[in-house]
């Protein structure tokens, strides 16, 4: 049995909005493994963001609120713990960058000097090492004339940049797991590439755990060892990458997979899949999946699915496979 | 960062500023003179010439300083003066402008800097707190009590503080005291009611601005990123909120400083017969002395211009997205 360093159990985040509650994240489950890279996959609005916010207890509360559910790391729960040694985690034992690298910087401050304050903070370094640790990790991400760059503010970078500067700072204190929120989402397809490259690098060179957050099939493939697939908040199908892709379960995963354009087709359109994302203030009994499904049983309506084995590492919630 | 075309900024600001000036000048030197009064008829009442005809004394008076002249040739001559560095005679109280300004400025400027201080320290203060326990019972008080402060004139205010801490407390005098020295605990508390009184419209509004600027800026994505690096909240508010809600903060109290300067401080000193430029200003107005009067609006035109030119650079080291080139 493999080791998770991170375990998440029965995970549930709701938003409590005006118009009623937003079940976000209902009832998640998975591990993650020591230097691993896992990709969590979904639409929008599916409850991947929140997932992984609610990971660290970065989910803006009023209206969000952790339910219920355990994050089990080494031997804590993090939503359990204090705040001070919550704070002690962040950043040090589990980093996190994020979707905008223009908007998750602050202005008003040197990048150097948003790399260099979790180092002070969390490693108590003095000024000449943090500066030297600073510089090396910028190096590091592939930021050229680094030494004159530090002082230079987020607005002088350009966007791939930048999220090279966010995935420095995270990695300054040499975290065992880097969450990396839709990463290259905001970026251009070429320097998506490159900083995909740096994920792909980091993986070799440390032995760090990676939980990636996409929207997006295709990147997935390139970098992932696992995938956990979401859909409306609950976790659709977990296997690895050659699982899901090679004998996909569930309806939801098939159609994902065919959503990807095929070059050899030479379709005119593209395919996608049919129905509107659900609602997750009022959603259907049974499996939440069920409107869109093609699929879809009697039973599907009325029992919400349970999580099936299909082999050693592939588990599906779907009753067709129960 | 570059800051090469700050030089040309400036240069460019301070001619705008000497033409504003210019421009104030015009105006409240003819606005002044278009009135029925001349000054002479003041300084004829004050010299209690009556033994001789009236009209003579006037002529005579008007002749000496020149008011005898058409109004363009008499502006002609103010500016010249001006220039020289010869602000006008003040024909109310018989002495050169510059030297009441030399023996008054001070007033109000202690007055002014004490209660700018007073407002946006206390305003601050309270707008953050407010922000960081928004929809609590301390955001509601503050909120509450700041929408009176904005609500409450500040003659109204002054008077009320005077009725209950100096006349039914005793606390207080009614009066400023002008015997106190300068640097002195006694002058401090002196000043107290006036800083009140003229710092509480201030404050409240700038703990609107404070609070809704901290608000915007702690929904911002950095503020989340900076949590993620498990910074303790001191330092995520502390810096990375505060440091980009002062921004907007200082605009406004820069943008306050004009009305505080010939509002605001105008009334405080007349409520607290505080002998500052003010009160001088308005004595003259009442004496049609009007040599005092353009030359006390002018200097409060410079200060106004003036602090919001440095402001404005100020912002080039607050703000590094700023650039003035």
């Amino acid at each position: 049995m493999h080791h998770n360093i991170l375990e998440i159990k029965q995970l549930k985040t709701y938003f409590f909005t005006r118009s009623g509650v937003v079940k976000a994240v209902d009832s998640v489950n998975f591990g993650i493994r020591r230097g691993e890279s896992l990709c969590l996959v979904g639409e929008s609005g599916c409850g991947k963001t929140a997932t992984a916010l609610s990971i660290l207890r970065l989910i803006d509360s009023p209206p969000g609120k952790i339910i219920d559910g355990e994050i089990r790391y080494h031997d804590e729960d993090l939503l359990r713990c204090s705040g001070k040694r919550l704070r002690q985690i962040r950043g040090h034992g589990i980093a996190m960058i994020f979707q905008d690298p223009q908007s998750s910087l602050n202005p008003v401050f040197t990048v150097g000097d948003q790399i260099a304050e979790q180092i002070r903070m969390h490693l108590k370094l003095k000024r000449r090492p943090t500066m030297e640790r600073t510089l090396h990790l910028m190096e590091q991400v592939g930021i050229p004339r680094a030494r004159e760059r530090m002082k230079d503010y987020p607005h002088q970078f350009s966007g791939g940049m930048r999220q090279r500067i966010m995935i420095a700072a995270a990695l300054s204190c040499g975290p065992e797991i880097l969450i990396a929120d839709e990463p290259t989402t905001a970026l251009d397809t070429t320097i998506k590439e490159q900083i995909l490259d740096i994920f792909r690098d980091l993986k070799q060179q440390r032995e760090m755990s990676i939980l990636f957050i996409t929207h997006d099939l295709g990147t997935v493939a390139g970098i992932a060892d696992r995938i956990v697939v979401m859909y409306g908040g609950r976790i659709a199908e977990v296997g690895t990458v050659y699982d899901i892709f090679d004998q996909p379960k569930h309806p939801y995963t098939h159609g994902l997979i065919d959503c990807l354009p095929d070059i050899s087709a030479r379709s005119d359109r593209l395919t996608s899949i049919p129905g509107m994302i659900p609602s997750l203030i009022d959603p259907p009994d049974g499996c939440i999946f069920s409107p869109r499904c093609p699929r879809s049983m009697m039973v599907c309506r009325q029992k919400r699915p349970k999580e099936v084995i299909v082999s050693k590492e592939h588990l599906v919630a779907c009753h067709l496979y129960s | 960062m570059k800051r090469g075309g700050l030089q040309g900024y400036i240069i460019k600001r301070l001619i705008y500023a000497a033409l504003i000036a210019f421009g104030v000048v015009t105006i409240t030197f003819i606005l002044l003179r278009l009135g029925p009064t001349s000054p002479a008829d003041k300084y004829l009442a004050n010299m209690s010439a009556r033994t001789q005809d009236p009209a003579q004394v006037v002529a005579a008076v008007e002749a000496r300083y020149g008011l005898d002249k058409p109004l363009y040739q008499q502006y002609g001559n103010y500016l010249i003066n001006l220039a020289r560095g010869d602000w006008g005679w003040s024909f109310s109280t018989s002495m050169p402008v510059i030297k009441l300004i030399q023996t008054h400025w001070v007033y109000s400027f202690q007055l002014i800097l004490l209660s700018m201080l007073f407002a946006a320290s206390l305003g601050l203060l309270i707008g953050v707190c407010s922000a960081i326990k928004q929809y609590t019972r301390i955001d509601y008080l503050a909120t509450f009590f700041s929408f009176i402060g904005i609500s409450i004139p500040n003659f109204w205010l002054g008077i009320m503080l005077i009725l209950v801490f100096s006349v039914q407390l005793g606390w207080f005098k009614t009066y400023y005291d002008t015997g106190l020295p300068m640097f002195s605990l006694a002058n401090l508390k002196a000043l107290i009611l006036p800083v009140i009184t003229l710092g509480t419209g201030m404050m409240a509004g700038y703990t609107r601005y404070a609070r809704s600027a901290t608000l915007d800026n702690m929904g911002k994505d950095f503020v989340r990123t900076a949590r993620a690096k498990g910074l303790p909240e001191r330092v995520v508010i502390g810096k990375h909120v505060f440091r980009n809600a002062i921004l907007p903060i200082i605009t406004i109290i820069m943008f306050s400083l004009s009305g505080i300067v010939f509002g605001g401080a105008y009334l405080t000193e007349i409520i607290f017969g505080i002998p500052g430029l003010g009160r001088i200003s308005f004595n003259a107005i009442f004496a049609s002395d009007y040599p005092v009067v353009v030359t006390i609006t002018l200097i409060g035109t410079l200060v106004v211009l003036l602090t919001n030119l440095a402001t404005d650079i100020v912002y080039t080291w607050l703000d590094p997205r700023i650039r003035y080139d």
